[in-house]
Formats: structure tokens, C-alpha cells, sequence
């Protein structure tokens, strides 16, 4: 049974049926009680669940963050929700020393059960310090397994995996997409959560997206395919681990590939996806992988400027018609 | 300041060009306008103009090498003294091999005699294929010593096939990719020269090339060919009387035969058939070492006096190398003359691409006419409307006074 709900709303209805499954579900962080989240996300859950299990906490990211892994060790799960991927970097410590390093540093004795959620992106004018993306920081934190919900049915589906795995889990939501609408079946059997969907089968070309670049993925697919040119979008869902073997597959039948990502090129997420994928591909490709990235730049906060420091569907329809139609005579 | 001059982008179809020479030499004075360089392009030889007054100064690109649109090939300076300080020696990039001296250099020598380059995967297709999907790179034939910049995919791919990579034409980015593994596939086979005598390979001009293009590609039209013994003596005599060459007052009567039967006009395209008023008649003509077919616009609507103004023209830029696209593309319907030639007694010719027939004439009899052969696209014309044409151009030919 579908039903079009926002994304907000999906991770909203996920929160929700965990905690009304397993009462060792609650859920913690800065204005999600009483406000109900920033994006609305935890609405009601404090009416329902009472303040016990919907826990506002001050501004003390690295305090509530330590909380949680120490409430998950305890064997309970933690949802904690830190107000944008920003703030993250003040609870680094209890994310990168504690939830990913004690279930291996205790030899398996304390698995860590903890989720976080966050929003990551570029929204629109919050400035240099609100719009970072930083899935490299975290991809580059062994241990820990980073999902990336593109629509409203993987923010509900991998949010239910997440709160449910014994793993800790990031899940990096993006502040454009909560109120983006897509229908969502409840009852769904969810793919696996590290699992990559090919959002649009396509055979001269590749592009790996994920969160919202996946949009303007297949945007440019639309366009390009006004050229003749078919663009396979391939929705990566989870950036840690990464599905290789969809990758794989996938260049080993189009032989180039494009990865869209907002986050800024330089040692980013692309840059390990292209890595890897010319380990994987080397004797598939026929062009270089090309990566169409967020500039290497604070986002500025000047609207035009902002939108120019980051990728579009224009720009990976621009590296798509240049990789296959306009080899140009100089390069 | 120096200023870049870069190699003109002179057709539609350039991507490379071939100095012939530098006109001026480095520190020489010119003014805009000035030639200082030849290009040879795929059908002319054509000048550099320089784009404003200055100094000529190096590095200058050498001479009888393929240089890629828009790159420098040399500078500008706006005094003496910067085009004197200025570098003698080839820009960068061009190719290792750039150590000819600028200006006037040895003449290129043709490759040495050297065994045709054999790929480790002979032509015989190898059965013991890699199981593997993905070949172990060793196995590959050849590395970067080998021509051209493959991408890992060509390379692969022509290992499969067993496709020599000596052997591929690079894309436009003079790199090797998919695409031109595939065009090397199915182009047609190289001559087997490994048991033969030794040889040399010579390279061939650009109109040689550009030649070889357009018959591979006009290969592929479905024709036909239609002979017919044509009265020619009359036409001849008419033409010697007014001064008007017979080539020239052939043309003038094939375009008034057409627009008599305007199918002759149209070219067949993948949207429908092209239709044309205007009749642009194309004479094959020879040219230094090769074929270019020099085009008489409206050939029927203007008077021969005009055509044959127009033809001499034509014929002192062919003879002078001076031939632009303009001039030579185009054509509706083409005309091969060997009339001159008393021997020849019939032959036919190719239709090239953009026209729907070619008609050939060989040389007079005694009995004062020719045999006249019409290849035809079979597309756009059938048999009965090459016989319709022929017996149009025949009568007009017996009675030629309507032409001047």
C-alpha cells in the first residue's frame, strides 16, 4: 500500500514504529521534543512517547552524541539527532573515538546499537558554516556505516535498518529534500541498506549519485537523452560501505562514468568512487572517470554564488556531452 | 607583446593542418593582412594571414607536420627587438620529433623501409581467448611506445578483436577510444604485406586523404550505370568557334537536360529526398597528384560566356592550389571528361557524395560522337529516367544552338 508522503514525514512515521515496536528505541537531541525537530522529523513523538523516550537536550553536541554511545552500550538504541552535519564536527570525538571504536576495541564485548541522524548540504543561504557536506570526514572513520536516503521510501526503509542493526550508523539526510514527496510503501521488504538501486537503466554512460544530486542525475538523463545519449543513474544509498559491485557492472556495460556529488571534488566521496572504480574497471573504461563536484570553496552565501559553488544537471550533462560527443581537438 | 598566431580552422571538416611553409621569416616585418605561412588543408593550399602589423617571432611550429586547429604555430610581436629575443625553437608540444630546424626544413623523407608492425595476437583469431572477461594487461598488445593514447577500454577491446593498434586512426583529440577501434574494425582490410617485397610507406597528401574519404563514403550509394553512344562533334565545333570549352558547354547542356528532368537535381538524405532549383554542375579535374572537382554554380541559368569566365577562374585556382570549400563543394551533378584522352573509348566514374549522378565521357569517334556513361543513384533515379536523360542530352548535343 503506497502512500506519497514527504521525506520528512517518512522519517517522522520510521521513529515512530520503532519506538512503538521496541521500547529500547528513543530518540535525543537538540528542539526534537517539545518542537518536534527542525524539519519536523520527530513531530508528536514526545505527545506519544513522553519525555523519557523523546529527550530535548541543551546545546551539547559531543555531550549527547558521548550519551548516546554510552546508552547503546547499555543495550538500548539510541536515535540521536545532531540539527545539521555542521554541528557534528563539535561531536566528533564520541563518533570517531567512542561509537566506532568501542565495539572494536572491546573485541565485540559492547557493540554500539546507535543511530544519528543529520542533515547534510547545501541548503539555501545559511552560509559557509551551515552548508557544509562532510561524508568524507566520515567515510574516512573505519567502523562506522554512512546511508544516504534519497527518496522518502529509503529514509523510512533505511532508517528502520539503522535503528534496528547493531552497527553505528550515520544517516545523512539533506536539508532540500525533506520536503521533497515520493510514495512510500510501509510494509515493503527494504534491499539491503549499503545496496546501490540503478535509478534509471541507461547504456553510453554512467553516473553515481547520491542524496539529492541523485535529482539532477536524472534531470541530466532527461536531457541528454534529447542527444541520444543514455545516462545510467545509479542511486548509491549507502557511502559506506559502497556497493562496488553495481558499479561495476554498470561501467563494464556503458565504459564511462560520471559521479555527481555536491560535496567539494578535492578528497571527497568521488574521489574515492573513482579510485576504486578504475581498480575495479581499468580495461572497461574509455574515458577518464570524471567528477562533477562542489568547488573547492567555503559555500558562499551570496544565493547566485552559492548555487554556482555547487554541481547541477546542466554541469553533468555538460561532462556527459564532453566525454562522448565533443572530444575536443586540444586535450 | 607577443601575440599568438594560430593554425586557422579553414573548413568545416579541418581538424588538422600541414604547414607548407613559413612565407615570412622570424624578425620579418608584416602588416596585417600579410601571408605568412601556408596550410595545406584537406583540399587547398591556403595562406595565414597575419591579423595585425608586427614583427614575426618564434617559436614557429614546423613545417609538413598535422598540427591540430587553434593551436599556436607561431607569434606576433610588436617590436623587432621581441621578435629577435624570442625562442627559435618549436612550440612545445607538437611531437618529440620537432627538432627541424623552423624555417625550411629538410624535406620530410619518407618512413623508413620497416617490417609491417605485427601484433603479438596474430590475424588468425586466437582460440585460446582469456576466459577472463578482463584481459591481464601484459597480454596487450603494445604500450605507450605504440602510437597513440588508447584509453584501457580500446586497448581491450582491440585485443579481443584482434585489432593491431599500429593500425587505428585516433579521434578528433588524436586519442583512441571505443569508437575508433570500431571504425578500424569495420573498415575495410589492409592490403597483406607481410610476405611481399619490402616496401615504403608514403604519406598521403591531405587531397589524397580527403580523396580516399569521400570515395570510401560514396561506396555505400546503390548504383547503377547507364551507356549510350552520345553525337558530339557538332558541340565541339560550336564551342572551338565561340572559344568556349567543350567541358564547359557540356556542362551547360547536362544542366539543361536536368532541368528538364529535375530528379536528377535532388539527393537522397535520411530525412527524404533533397530537392534543388539551382543546377551546380562539378568537373572532375586533376590536381597536382589528385582529383578535385571545381564547381560551376547555376549552370543553367547563366550564359556560357559567364561559365566559361567562371571555369577559368576555377582552373587557375586549381592549378595554383588556391581551391576553397567554396569552390569546391556543392555540386548537384558531376561531369568526368576524358575526352582529351583519344584512347579511352568508355568508362565510368563514382557518384560522389551530395549529387545523384555522374556522367562520364570518353573520347570522340570518328563518327563524331562518344560513349557517355551515367551512374546513377539508384535511390533518387531509375533506369527508364537515365534512358529518358541520355536521349534528352542526345538530342540537345545534336542541336546544340539552344545552348548559346
Amino acid at each position: 500500500m503506497d502512500e506519497d508522503l514527504f521525506y520528512w514525514q517518512a522519517v517522522n512515521i520510521a521513529l515512530d514504529r520503532a519506538m512503538e515496536e521496541d521500547p529500547d528505541v528513543f530518540v535525543m537531541g537538540e528542539d526534537v521534543g517539545l518542537y518536534g525537530g527542525t524539519y519536523r522529523a520527530t513531530e508528536n513523538l514526545m505527545a506519544k512517547y513522553g519525555e523519557l523516550r523523546v529527550r530535548d537536550t541543551p546545546i551539547s553536541e559531543n555531550s549527547f552524541t558521548g550519551l548516546g554511545v554510552g546508552a547503546a552500550m547499555t543495550g538500548l538504541r539510541p536515535v540521536i539527532e545532531i540539527m545539521t552535519v555542521n554541528f557534528a564536527l563539535l561531536a566528533l570525538d564520541s563518533i570517531v573515538n567512542l561509537a566506532a571504536k568501542i565495539p572494536f576495541m572491546s573485541g565485540g564485548q559492547f557493540p554500539v546499537p546507535l543511530t544519528i541522524r543529520m542533515p547534510g548540504g547545501v541548503a539555501k543561504q545559511l552560509g559557509a558554516q551551515h552548508s557544509q557536506r562532510l561524508e568524507h570526514t566520515l567515510m574516512n572513520v573505519p567502523g562506522l556505516r554512512i546511508a544516504v536516503p534519497f527518496t522518502p521510501q529509503d529514509a523510512y526503509g533505511q532508517l528502520r535498518q539503522a535503528i534496528r542493526s547493531d552497527d553505528p550508523i550515520i544517516v545523512l539526510e539533506h536539508d532540500l529534500l525533506y520536503f521533497s514527496k515520493g510514495a512510500v510503501d510501509l510494509d515493503a521488504k527494504a534491499p539491503p541498506m549499503h545496496r546501490a538501486i540503478v535509478r534509471r537503466p541507461g547504456t553510453d554512460i554512467t553516473c553515481a549519485a547520491y542524496s539529492l544530486m541523485v535529482a539532477e542525475a536524472l534531470a541530466a538523463a532527461e536531457t541528454l537523452k534529447e542527444s541520444g545519449i543514455s545516462m545510467e543513474v545509479i542511486d548509491l544509498r549507502s557511502l559506506s560501505p559502497i556497493d562496488w559491485n553495481c558499479l561495476q557492472q554498470s561501467v563494464e556495460k556503458t565504459h564511462h562514468m560520471i559521479i555527481a556529488e555536491e560535496d567539494s571534488g578535492f578528497a571527497g566521496a568521488g574521489a574515492e568512487l573513482a579510485a576504486t572504480v578504475q581498480e575495479r574497471c581499468f580495461y572497461s573504461l574509455d574515458a577518464p572517470v570524471s567528477r562533477v563536484a562542489g568547488m573547492n570553496i567555503p559555500i558562499p552565501f551570496n544565493a547566485a554564488l552559492e548555487s554556482a559553488a555547487i554541481p547541477h544537471a546542466a554541469d553533468i550533462v555538460l561532462a556527459a556531452r564532453k566525454m562522448l560527443l565533443e572530444r575536443s581537438q586540444t586535450s | 607583446m607577443k601575440h599568438p598566431i594560430l593554425m586557422p580552422v579553414l573548413s568545416d571538416t579541418m581538424a588538422t593542418g600541414r604547414l607548407t611553409q613559413w612565407v615570412k621569416s622570424i624578425g620579418a616585418k608584416v602588416s596585417k593582412g600579410d601571408a605568412v605561412a601556408e596550410v595545406e588543408t584537406d583540399k587547398a593550399v591556403l595562406e595565414v594571414e597575419a591579423f595585425s602589423d608586427g614583427y614575426l617571432a618564434g617559436p614557429l611550429a614546423p613545417v609538413d607536420q598535422d598540427i591540430p586547429v587553434k593551436q599556436v604555430i607561431g607569434y606576433l610581436a610588436d617590436t623587432a627587438e621581441e621578435a629577435a629575443s624570442a625562442g627559435q625553437t618549436a612550440p612545445a608540444d607538437p611531437a618529440p620529433a620537432s627538432e627541424a630546424p623552423p624555417v625550411s626544413p629538410p624535406p620530410k623523407p619518407s618512413l623508413p623501409a620497416e617490417p609491417f608492425p605485427t601484433p603479438p595476437v596474430a590475424a588468425e583469431p586466437s582460440p585460446a581467448a582469456p576466459a577472463e572477461p578482463v584481459p591481464v594487461p601484459q597480454a596487450f598488445p603494445g604500450g605507450p611506445s605504440e602510437g597513440h593514447a588508447a584509453s584501457p577500454y580500446a586497448r581491450a577491446l582491440a585485443f579481443d578483436l584482434g585489432i593491431d593498434m599500429a593500425q587505428v586512426v585516433p579521434g578528433p583529440d588524436g586519442k583512441v577510444q571505443a569508437p575508433e577501434i570500431v571504425a578500424a574494425l569495420i573498415a575495410p582490410a589492409q592490403p597483406p604485406l607481410n610476405y611481399g617485397p619490402p616496401y615504403r610507406l608514403e604519406a598521403p597528401t591531405k587531397s589524397r586523404e580527403a580523396v580516399a574519404r569521400t570515395m570510401m563514403a560514396a561506396s555505400a550509394t546503390p548504383s547503377f550505370r547507364v551507356t549510350a553512344r552520345l553525337p558530339i562533334r557538332e558541340l565541339q565545333h560550336q564551342a572551338a568557334s565561340r572559344q568556349v570549352s567543350l567541358t564547359v558547354a557540356l556542362s551547360k547542356a547536362c544542366a539543361f537536360t536536368i532541368q528538364a528532368y529535375p530528379r536528377f537535381n535532388a539527393v537522397w538524405t535520411n530525412g527524404g529526398l533533397a530537392l534543388r532549383d539551382r543546377i551546380d554542375v562539378g568537373i572532375a579535374v586533376e590536381a597536382q597528384d589528385s582529383l578535385i572537382t571545381p564547381v560551376l554554380r547555376d549552370a543553367g541559368g547563366k550564359s556560357l560566356a559567364d561559365l566559361q569566365s567562371a571555369w577559368k577562374d576555377l582552373l587557375s585556382q586549381t592549378k595554383s592550389a588556391r581551391l576553397g570549400p567554396k569552390d569546391y563543394s556543392g555540386a548537384t551533378f558531376y561531369l568526368s571528361n576524358l575526352g582529351v584522352y583519344p584512347v579511352v573509348r568508355q568508362f565510368d566514374a563514382v557518384v560522389p557524395l551530395g549529387a545523384s549522378a555522374i556522367l562520364a565521357v570518353a573520347a570522340m569517334d570518328s563518327d563524331g560522337s562518344a560513349e557517355c556513361t551515367l551512374t546513377c543513384d539508384h535511390r533518387v533515379v531509375f533506369g527508364a529516367d537515365a534512358a529518358h536523360f541520355l536521349t534528352h542530352l542526345a538530342s540537345q548535343l545534336a542541336t546544340p544552338d539552344s545552348l548559346w
